[in-house]
């Protein structure tokens, strides 16, 4: 089980075994956000203000390039308030202007007024680059499992404890 | 007879083949072999080198944020993809399983390489590489491979028994031979006369449907593995 210890290039290699696994996952996710261009591109549904089109839990990928047509009213886009690093999954309801410094006003379909009052003190509407990203597809209830992870943290430590033991005891 | 301390579950063959793997350098290098660790080296240093990539791309991000470190970001990706396809490539197609590489004392440069093909069949197969000292003109590049079944050298309880190991070796690969006389020898008094087996016991065997491998084997069937063995012997013939 644990007789590679003795030898130092086989323990090297297991420790490097265990590494890449972690290491090609993260690049993996950095590699996704540099072809999206979002520093986020896959976030999970935290509130129900988007219902009936999302619910807690969903699983949202997003792009954020503008390629063929400036982001616009009517999209669902996810954005970062300033300061503040909760993504927020709101529709665009209103454009003034165009360019990066259209004057920009999202409000959640389920909610009764628009989000002026969730921004931060001072600031009255959203500019291209506080998006980081309009949603292009979901997944439903697969993010579940991170909301459970974060309501719950010691689940993580748990998983990580498994997953490195599993990587530790087995060499297929 | 030398047998380890340590057990296996001789039902995983990932577990049989390692073992067999890590006793193989322990062997040759006892015989004055010298191993080279040339390919393991290479892959370590392709896998620790992208780590580190991903590493410090995890910390200029963790500290910088992505979008002031976007175009470093994509620079780390490109190259660390390139490493991890090169790591992967050095994997299948030049280790190709290799598990020692070493210079017999006589001179002769040895590779092994060894894989388990088939999920359900317990052999242990060995590629071999013999490639004559450089000095000595005219000699040729040799290869072969060895076919073995792993009872041959793991008890039932999953002990792994050194000499029939040592002698698999010592008998089928002549530079190991050369370094290790005593085990080239087939040891005497062992004789390898596989006990006669009638067919009508062969069928009284099977209508009890006793299984050859499982515990039921075991403590039914002590003779079953020899015949199973001889079945080998006699494929090999």
């Amino acid at each position: 089980m644990f007789s590679s210890i003795g030898n130092p290039r086989q323990a090297a290699a297991q420790l490097m075994n265990f590494g890449l696994i972690l290491s090609t996952a993260f690049m993996m996710w950095k590699g996704l956000s540099i072809i999206t261009d979002s520093p986020s591109p896959i976030v999970v549904v935290l509130s129900g203000s988007m219902e009936p089109a999302f619910q807690r839990g969903d699983l949202l990928l997003l792009w954020n390039r503008n390629i063929q047509a400036e982001t616009s009213v009517g999209e669902v886009v996810v954005y970062n308030v300033k300061d503040k690093d909760i993504p927020i999954v709101h529709r665009i309801v209103r454009k003034f202007g165009t360019g990066p410094n259209a004057k920009l006003l999202t409000k959640g379909d389920n909610n009764l007024s628009d989000d002026t009052e969730l921004y931060a003190k001072g600031q009255d509407f959203l500019v291209r680059k506080d998006i980081i990203g309009s949603v292009v597809g979901f997944i439903p209830y697969v993010g579940y499992i991170t909301i459970m992870l974060s309501e719950h943290p010691w689940l993580k430590t748990v998983m990580l404890g498994i997953m490195g033991l599993m990587v530790v005891l087995q060499r297929e | 007879m030398a047998v380890s301390q340590e057990r296996i579950t001789v039902y995983n063959l990932a577990d049989l083949k390692n073992t067999s793997d890590d006793a193989i350098p322990n062997y040759l290098n006892s015989l004055k072999f010298t191993q080279s660790h040339r390919l393991t080296d290479v892959r370590l240093s392709l896998g620790f080198s992208a780590f580190t990539l991903a590493a410090a791309c995890f910390l200029w991000d963790y500290k910088f944020g992505f979008e002031s470190t976007k175009l470093y970001t994509g620079v780390a990706v490109t190259i660390y993809t390139l490493l991890n396809g090169l790591l992967t490539y050095w994997i299948f197609y030049v280790e190709k399983g290799t598990i020692y590489e070493g210079t017999a004392p006589s001179g002769e440069k040895i590779k092994i390489s060894t894989s388990t093909p088939k999920k359900t069949v317990p052999e242990y197969h060995l590629s071999i590489e013999i490639e004559p000292p450089k000095k000595a003109k005219g000699g040729k590049k040799e290869s072969f491979v060895i076919i073995r079944p792993f009872t041959e050298w793991f008890d039932a309880a999953g002990h792994f028994v050194v000499a029939p190991f040592q002698g698999m070796l010592a008998q089928s690969i002549s530079v190991v031979g050369k370094a290790d006389p005593k085990r080239a020898a087939p040891p005497a008094g062992a004789v390898d006369q596989p006990p006669v087996y009638s067919p009508e016991m062969l069928a009284a065997l099977a209508d009890a449907q006793v299984s050859v491998v499982g515990s039921a084997a075991e403590t039914a069937t002590t003779g079953s593995d020899a015949a199973k063995k001889a079945a080998a012997k006699r494929r090999k013939a």
